[in-house]
């Protein structure tokens, strides 16, 4: 334990430039997350404070800006002091969707992110008591009933939404997708038997425990918390993804500081009881880091979720 | 269970329950410090204490605000929460007449009965009231925004058209900004500071409290009936007598407010205005209820706080937060580590046995410290000077709509809402029905999206909207609650009495009525033109809505012509101030940015004092005075910097 904790130490100052190690955080840094409290971003945020706080000697002020679906955040970050001592939560898909869906204050492109730390994969839940055991059982039922399967879901246009449409065209069916407000209502509606199953996260699965059966994960590798839920890449569908969140600074902040950041991102990434918790909670883990790694991420998710969001009709 | 008792009674736990009491009833107080906020303040606070007493603490600290809402309702007008809407209908009445300690006292006492029977629910029958809750499906929730929506008739004060055209108008506010749920921009003309739509909060505060504001700074003359020379306590004696006459409506708000609470998403202003509307259909003692019936404080304050308990209960069985501030506990305790949904309750349940008490705990110690507290708010409201009163709210005000999502833009909207608030009120339209529909507005429209949608995939429309048991239940109810008002009248007119007209009313009132109508048909006319580059499911509803209000203004302008009768309130007061205390106040939104919100606080106060002063005779007393409410703005502002963490704008001073 205190081993790691002076491992990821050590690469914390291996990693960042001499000078920066001392110069930034100099002071509390505000961590503006651009929605309301209790949500995952807010939940990912309170998890990373105590480690912030622990490796830096400085605090972390989470703080509250919502509206809009993050857009009123995220359209005031570049005006925000860019010294380091604010950073915003990001969210993918919600920066590449919304600037294309009508004026939002804001281009992909304006926004800084200096590090994506984990990921939401998408999942297919049911309830319990569902007579689908397996996500075959579902598409064969979705084959023979077009439209008929009805999935709740997060938002329009959100990740939950592409989902459910990559997979669509991946499965050659027609499904109906309901859009809620939030994840707690969709799951709400899956419960009630609503809706025959649920496009959600594998947190939903990891919340509600017995009350849902999750039919299979986007992710390259079965999650850790669920052993025996199989990939849909391991069924036979090519779908890797999910709701993934990072943290930007305001886009006329030096190089230095947006390397430092995303240094102290990574650290708290590094330790091993931050990643228990996360993975513990359903959450997966990820390390794309400013610079080039990050370009190419952010190219490649642009252009899947562009694609899907067109085919959905949710964009021209 | 026991054990679990006497595990909440350690003196630690007593403690939080107690300070975490205080605490909330007086954040809660505060116009725009709202319970969910008051409990994401604390949370970090939390991560050193052992999940239950974490949850004790958060608990107590919602209960105390919630109750502590009816302060501002009853003293001000001015609902500090969405759930204390209704606490105003009767709360502020009683408090102009003189009666406003014993108002507050019986909000005490109705406030406390109606946690415990939504604290016993959450003890005893969680399970099974988590399970009915999941029975409410997108289309319950639809008509459940309906059934509040039928409240209009009853509050629209007089003039029925102009009450649904004002609901219309709310209903269209509520669609300004991005939606999440259809993914559409809408209304807000490539403006960021619509993006976020129009924070109900802040417009609550504007739409109620800056038209009291802009009246008591233009008339001489006391916020209050004075109180007399005696002080007369708690007045616990008549309270408690008032409480027993009202102990069926006490006893159906408190259940009211359990079973909507269990339902996650609808909220305590729902709780609170189903029960005020039932209280009010059945309620027969004097006086009528909106001029000051305690009845009406009973009802919605015991509702509200039921639903404290009563939000818990998916939050704690099912995982899924029951109001907004059950979202911030429940990330509180994920954070913990804690698992919440049917394994907490399955596996000993003792940190939730343990919570439940700690809770019901908190509600019986908001007796004594809710008293003490909303005595004082009382003395200091009611015997404040009216300039120095005018200058410290309408501070509070612009603090606390920024407050809640650390946004300006915000304030700006509170200020020109209270403006239209005003505006609207001179032309005889109540506030209410517009708040309704900002409220309402939204859950509406996702139930009806949602619906639609399932219904269209099981080629089953009629089936979905009129032919699930629980929807029919809940639109019979919404047909009573609608009709009910109309009753008396239609039972004289068949026993062949006619109502006399009165005469026409002048030429000005009624081109001015007209003015009004002609303008919410051009409203309406330009909400379809602006949703014509919508995709049709973000469409739909705005245009419905609009059409709804081009057909009320029609008939509103037919029955000008025919009867030329007017209700309209008169313009009171001095003219300047009424035109100056909204202008002191957008002033001083353009110089938050710039100058700091502390140097604007101070120049605001001043500015504010000088307009509501009538008396110039004691210069000296004057100055005493405004140097008093600046001390309280700048100690303000610095509890809300650093104790609260509101990132409140430095700009270049402080």
């Amino acid at each position: 334990m205190r081993f790691t904790k002076l491992l990821s130490a050590a690469a914390v100052s291996l990693l960042a430039t001499g000078a920066m190690a001392q110069d930034w955080p100099a002071g509390p840094v505000d961590y503006i997350i651009p929605f309301g409290p209790g949500g995952e971003s807010d939940i990912t945020a309170r998890l990373q404070q105590p480690y912030f706080a622990e490796q830096t000697g400085q605090q972390l002020v989470v703080q509250y800006q919502p509206g809009g679906g993050g857009a009123v955040g995220w359209s005031q970050l570049n005006t925000m002091s860019d010294d380091g001592s604010v950073i915003m939560g990001v969210n993918l898909p919600h920066i590449v969707i919304q600037p294309q869906t009508g004026d939002v204050g804001y281009q992909t492109d304006d926004l800084a992110v200096v590090h994506m730390f984990h990921y939401t994969p998408d999942a297919i839940l049911v309830n319990a008591d569902s007579d689908f055991q397996t996500l075959e059982d579902l598409v064969a039922f979705a084959k023979e009933n077009p439209k008929q399967t009805i999935f709740s879901g997060s938002g329009k246009g959100s990740a939950n939404h592409l989902a459910q449409v990559s997979f669509d065209e991946a499965a050659g069916i027609e499904t109906t997708y309901v859009p809620f407000q939030g994840t707690g209502a969709a799951v709400t509606a899956l419960l009630g038997n609503q809706v025959t199953a649920e496009w959600g996260y594998t947190t939903v699965a990891a919340q509600q425990g017995e009350a849902v059966r999750m039919l299979a994960v986007a992710m390259e590798e079965r999650h850790p918390a669920f052993p025996d839920v199989p990939t849909f890449r391991e069924l036979g569908y090519d779908l890797v993804g999910g709701a993934y969140r990072g943290v930007a600074v305001p886009n006329s902040a030096s190089d230095e500081v947006k390397q430092a950041v995303a240094d102290a991102i990574s650290a708290i990434n590094a330790d091993e009881s931050f990643r228990k918790k996360m993975i513990d909670g359903g959450f997966a883990m990820l390390d794309v880091a400013y610079g080039p790694d990050m370009d190419a991420f952010m190219a490649a998710r642009k252009e899947l979720y562009t694609n899907a969001a067109k085919s959905a009709g949710i964009i021209e | 269970m026991f054990e679990h008792f006497l595990a909440a009674l350690t003196p630690f736990n007593l403690m939080l329950a107690l300070g975490g009491v205080v605490a909330g009833t007086v954040i809660g107080s505060i116009p725009g410090l709202t319970a969910t906020m008051a409990v994401a303040v604390l949370v970090p606070v939390t991560f050193a204490m052992t999940p239950d007493s974490a949850l004790i603490l958060l608990g107590a600290i919602y209960t105390g605000a919630i109750y502590g809402g009816a302060y501002s309702a009853i003293l001000l007008r001015t609902p500090g929460t969405p759930s204390a809407i209704a606490t105003t209908f009767d709360g502020y009445p009683m408090a102009k007449r003189g009666d406003g300690d014993l108002a507050i006292t019986l909000a005490c006492l109705a406030s406390v009965a109606g946690g415990l029977v939504g604290g016993l629910a959450l003890l005893f029958l969680a399970p099974p009231l988590a399970k009915a809750a999941l029975a409410f499906g997108p289309v319950e929730y639809f008509w459940l925004a309906i059934l509040g929506l039928s409240l209009i008739s009853a509050l629209s004060e007089g003039d029925f058209v102009k009450g649904l055209l004002g609901a219309t108008l709310g209903l269209l506010l509520s669609m300004i900004g991005l939606s999440e749920t259809s993914g559409e921009v809408r209304y807000t003309f490539g403006s960021t500071t619509l993006l976020g739509g129009i924070e109900v909060v802040s417009a609550l505060i504007g739409l109620y409290c800056i038209p009291v504001l802009i009246d008591l700074a233009s008339n001489r003359g006391r916020h209050l009936e004075e109180v007399g020379v005696k002080p007369r306590g708690f007045r616990l004696g008549e309270a408690w007598i008032a409480l027993m006459r009202e102990k069926v409506n006490l006893l159906r708000s408190s259940v009211i407010g359990t079973l909507v609470g269990a339902l996650p998403g609808a909220g305590g202003s729902i709780a609170g205005l189903i029960s005020y509307s039932e209280a009010k259909r059945t309620g027969r003692s004097e006086p009528p209820y909106g001029e000051g019936n305690p009845g009406g404080v009973v009802a919605t304050e015991s509702a509200n706080n039921a639903t404290v308990g009563g939000g818990f209960i998916p939050t704690l069985v099912l995982g899924i937060p029951g109001t907004p501030p059950d979202a911030v506990i429940l990330g509180a305790l994920l954070v913990q580590g804690v698992r919440t949904g049917p394994a907490l309750f399955a596996d000993g349940g003792s940190t939730v046995y343990t919570f439940i008490f700690g809770l019901i705990i908190a509600t019986v110690l908001m007796l004594p410290a809710g008293l003490l507290i909303g005595r004082f708010a009382f003395n200091a409201i009611a015997r404040a000077p009216t300039p120095a009163l005018v200058a410290v709210v309408a501070f509070m005000t612009v603090i606390g709509s920024f407050s809640i999502r650390n946004n300006v833009n915000d304030v700006m909207m509170m200020v020109l809402l209270g403006v239209l608030g005003w505006l609207v009120a001179k032309r005889g339209f109540a506030v209410s029905p517009i708040v309704l529909g900002l409220i309402l507005g939204q859950i509406a429209e996702r139930g009806f999206v949602q619906s639609w949608t399932i219904g269209s995939a099981i080629e089953d429309l009629p089936g979905q909207f009129f032919g699930r048991p629980l929807a029919i239940v809940i639109i019979g109810m919404t047909l009573v609650t609608f009709l009910y008002p109309f009753v008396p009248g239609a039972r004289a007119w068949l026993r062949g009495e006619r109502k006399i007209r009165g005469a026409r009313a002048s030429g000005g009132a009624i081109t001015a009525d007209a003015v009004t109508f002609v303008a919410f048909l051009a409203l309406s006319a330009g909400a379809f033109v602006f949703s014509a580059d919508v995709n049709p499911e973000a469409a739909v509803f705005p245009r419905t809505i609009a059409t709804a209000m081009a057909i009320f203004a029609a008939l509103g302008l037919l029955r000008l012509v025919l009867f030329g009768q007017v209700i309209a309130a008169p313009v009171r007061g001095s003219h300047w101030r009424i035109v100056m205390l909204p202008l002191v106040l957008l002033g001083a939104v353009f110089i938050i940015k710039p100058l700091g919100f502390g140097v604007t606080g101070i120049l605001a106060c001043i500015a504010l004092s000088l307009v509501a002063t009538h008396e110039w005779k004691h210069p000296g007393g004057i100055a005493l005075r405004i140097g008093v409410v600046v001390l309280v703005a700048l100690a303000v502002t610095y509890g809300f910097r650093d104790l609260l963490l509101v990132p409140l704008p430095r700009g270049a001073f402080f």
